[in-house]
């Protein structure tokens, strides 16, 4: 994790930049030339209340770095936690988080990115581990400020006939990186990793999975969707790696992406490596602008155009919010999209 | 027989003009090794001018400051540039009479090229033989260029870069390293230094060159790498389909190939580009003594209404490294990529394309088809981008891969990048293996297994397959099945 070791070390030399592969499309080094002051204590008292507070059991608070380190979930428990990533000012910090859940347990994470207007530099690690026949739902829902930039890295180490689905939504930050790596152990364990996008004026948000199916009778799916308006920039990296033996694999992966302005990018790299046969591996990638012909169907039947817009969007990034198995959390993933849509 | 006699004179002419010295053998050959030294001998070698050596030499500083390349999903030992030859030309007989007196082991050569009957016969002189015409580039050197005449009457000009470079001079300078510039990459600088010859096409404003344009490349001399540069330049509503082919002998030490291809559209032109790549690949159990084939094509599309095809079929090579690649400049220009690159044995390929959208309404086709079989790796590697200017661009790509057992590795690595709000692209890819029920019913109808693979293959490379002109398609057909023998079972 070089962000983290470069902010813990004050040097900026180890940032990722634009010359290393995986970063092409988040250049971190060309941004941040000087190493931040370490950010201030802050207390988690002042912070108020998050978006997920109400639906959750335990909320635990990483504030600017600092705070509780471990969420565990005994064999057989069912619990719901939010888990609030805080960030405030101009400093730097960065924290880690692991998460176990034991055999035969249930978790329901939903975690939240929370920045002000400061020009933070924040990363937190999680260590996220799965044991057997136990399920997580991951729900996150990053709401940076546009000064900030943020990485979040979670490493899954998944069981096998253990279970891990996941929702990523964005509105991105000045630079933000939330990626996901999975170690799948095959043996029927099932994954699924989506993600929404959706930016406007200068922000950039980048969505970055990486699945390693070690062994047979693995499953993963895929689906991200994104919006970018006004100068907004958002990536999409997936890779799907299927080691030799891995045979039996299934995985399928969906990126598709709306640019709104003449003056948005979005950058897509999704990646098969394959070195098993009996597979069945397959991704789709589209990007392009609202269709005409549903704007002029809806337009023709009374919609005014920003209504019509704000509807098709909606229902774009709907297929994605809908997969959300928590019901309470997918009601407030859709309110709050629908907000960033609407804005 | 005025045929017979024009052609040995045309080949006895060239062969006096630039080898009209000695038939000492070690002359043939620059000294082992890579030095601006060499670089000047090859230029002189060469009878180039002044400006060309400049050229080459300024080529050759820049690639002292270049890094080899890394990102390909390859792996070979590290190339000694000090190593290799840079220059080797054929062995030298004063010239024939006739051409029972050309060299028999080049004619034997050119049978084993599987040069197609009918060219052999053009080559052989005989009267109605159709017209075709054949530059082939014999180990660095144009050997024998027929029906120039032919298509000098329509003012095409095709012949090698070197008589280009002294001949043409004025339309070189104009094009050549406009498309691929000096210092592109690692391979097209070292190629820009030292590059032995390759073929010159210019088709004139509103010509459709009357035959196809076909060159058999070959890597003879042993330890000779080989670097051809290839410029080819369709003016204003010119159309031209140029073919290129290979094959190698077996070699026990790995040869470096390290070709740049240029194409030059201008407006409302077309270039259709079509390769069958099989050069020897290697030992299937060790993967020793095949060719590295670095390669640096790509095609400016610089004329509105312009368009490129690259269709290639690459089964050979132990290392392929090559991306053929459309910049899609003019206004509603369009760029379209075939491939069907197979793997067996230890190769490697990592290959794919680029279409650079930068004007608007451009479009581009990518239909990618891998194979791979043995312990062999194949990777389809592409770049689609539209340039904020480039409004109503539109992409489709298709990439399948294909796995024929349980050692060999396909991986997929596209690039997408949009800047703008108004293109379309469509991309989906998709990797498994040979379907057994189908297998199943092939053989159940009484094919054997290996006849039953070749069909199922063939199905999967048809999109492909029939984009080649005809005389590649059989040929390229049966490769295909050559390629894969022994694979399954």
């Amino acid at each position: 994790m070089t962000v983290a070791a470069a902010i813990r070390e004050r040097d900026v030399s180890q940032l990722p930049g634009k010359r290393d592969e995986d970063w092409r499309w988040t250049d971190l080094r060309g941004l941040i030339r000087q190493a931040p002051e370490p950010s201030a204590v802050i207390d988690p008292g002042s912070l108020g209340s998050g978006p997920f507070d109400a639906l959750a059991e335990d909320v635990i608070v990483v504030a600017n770095g600092r705070g509780a380190a471990h969420i565990g979930v005994e064999p057989g428990e069912t619990k719901v936690v939010a888990l609030r990533v805080v960030s405030r000012g101009d400093g730097a910090h960065a924290a880690r988080v692991s998460i176990d859940v034991e055999t035969g347990g249930r978790l329901v994470l939903l975690e939240t990115y929370e920045g002000d207007a400061g020009g933070y530099l924040g990363q937190v690690g999680l260590l996220i581990s799965v044991a057997e026949n136990a399920a997580i739902e991951r729900v996150v829902l990053a709401s940076d400020g546009a000064e900030g930039v943020t990485v979040s890295e979670a490493l899954v180490e998944l069981s096998p006939g253990a279970a891990f689905a996941q929702t990523v939504l964005t509105s991105g930050a000045r630079r933000q990186r939330l990626q996901t790596t999975v170690r799948h152990p095959g043996g029927h364990a099932a994954l699924r990793l989506d993600g929404v996008y959706l930016l406007a004026d200068k922000r950039h948000a980048d969505l970055t999975t990486v699945v390693t199916h070690a062994a047979l009778h693995g499953a993963t799916e895929q689906l991200t969707k994104g919006v970018v308006r006004d100068q907004a920039r958002g990536v999409f990296q997936g890779r799907i790696v299927v080691a030799e033996g891995a045979d039996h694999t299934d995985a399928r992966m969906g990126h598709h992406a709306l640019i709104l302005s003449d003056r948005a990018e979005v950058d897509a790299k999704p990646e098969l490596e394959i070195y098993a046969d009996d597979v069945s591996c397959a991704h789709g990638n589209t990007v392009g602008a609202l269709d005409d012909e549903a704007l002029f169907y809806a337009r023709q039947r009374g919609i005014p155009e920003p209504e019509a817009r704000a509807m098709l969007t909606e229902a774009f990034i709907g297929e994605v919010v809908d997969r959300i198995v928590h019901e309470p959390a997918r009601e407030i993933a859709r309110a709050w999209a629908a907000e960033q849509l609407r804005a | 027989m005025a045929a017979v006699k024009q052609t040995v004179e045309h080949v006895a002419s060239l062969e006096k003009y630039k080898h009209g010295f000695v038939t000492d053998i070690e002359q043939d050959f620059a000294p082992k090794g890579l030095n601006a030294d060499t670089v000047r001998f090859i230029s002189a070698k060469k009878n180039e001018p002044e400006w060309m050596l400049q050229w080459r030499l300024e080529a050759f500083e820049r690639w002292l400051a270049l890094d080899e390349p890394d990102w390909a999903k390859v792996s070979f030992p590290p190339i000694d540039y000090q190593d290799s030859y840079y220059y080797a030309a054929p062995k030298e007989k004063t010239g024939p009479k006739s051409l029972d007196e050309v060299d028999p082991d080049l004619l034997e050569t050119y049978k084993k090229l599987g040069i197609p009957l009918r060219e052999q016969e053009v080559l052989a002189g005989v009267v109605g033989a159709p017209k075709y015409a054949v530059d082939a580039v014999f180990d660095s050197v144009s050997v024998v260029t027929t029906f120039k005449k032919e298509l000098a009457q329509v003012g095409v000009i095709f012949c090698s870069m070197s008589e280009a470079i002294r001949e043409y001079p004025e339309l070189v300078k104009q094009y050549l390293g406009t498309v691929v510039p000096v210092s592109d990459n690692y391979f097209a600088c070292l190629n820009a230094a030292v590059f032995s010859d390759g073929s010159f096409v210019y088709v004139p404003p509103g010509v459709r060159c009357p035959m196809e344009l076909s060159t058999y490349f070959r890597i003879n001399a042993e330890n000779s790498g080989q670097f051809e540069r290839t410029l080819i330049i369709a003016d204003k509503g010119a159309y031209v389909s140029y073919l290129e082919g290979c094959t190698a002998p077996m070699r026990d030490e790995n040869q470096l190939h390290a070709a740049v291809v240029e194409l030059v559209v201008l407006d409302d032109a077309e270039i259709k580009y079509s390769t069958v790549q099989n050069w020897y690949p290697g030992d299937p159990e060790t993967g020793k003594g095949g060719i590295y084939n670095f390669v640096t094509k790509r095609a400016d599309c610089r004329g509105d209404r312009s368009k490129v095809s690259w269709t290639q079929v690459e089964t050979g090579s132990s290392i392929t490294w090559k991306y053929p690649s459309c910049v899609l400049r003019g206004e509603g220009s369009s760029g379209e990529f075939y491939s069907i690159a197979i793997t067996n044995g230890r190769q490697q390929a990592d290959t794919g394309t680029k279409m650079i959208h930068l004007g608007a309404n451009t479009r581009s086709r990518i239909i990618s088809k891998g194979i791979s079989a043995g312990r062999s790796s194949n990777t389809y590697r592409g770049l689609v981008s539209a340039h904020p200017k480039a409004k109503g661009a539109r992409n489709f790509t298709q990439c399948d891969s294909l796995l024929i057992g349980k050692h060999c590795a396909a991986h997929t690595v596209p690039y997408i990048e949009a800047r703008n709000g108004q293109s379309k692209f469509e991309h989906e890819a998709t990797t498994t293996r040979l379907s057994e029920d189908q297998l199943f019913y092939a053989m159940q109808r009484g094919l054997t297994q290996e006849e039953a693979v070749q069909l199922l293959v063939n199905g999967f490379v048809k999109d492909v397959l029939q984009e080649l002109p005809m005389e590649f398609a059989v040929e390229a057909q049966k490769l295909v099945a050559i390629s894969l023998e022994g694979s399954v079972g």
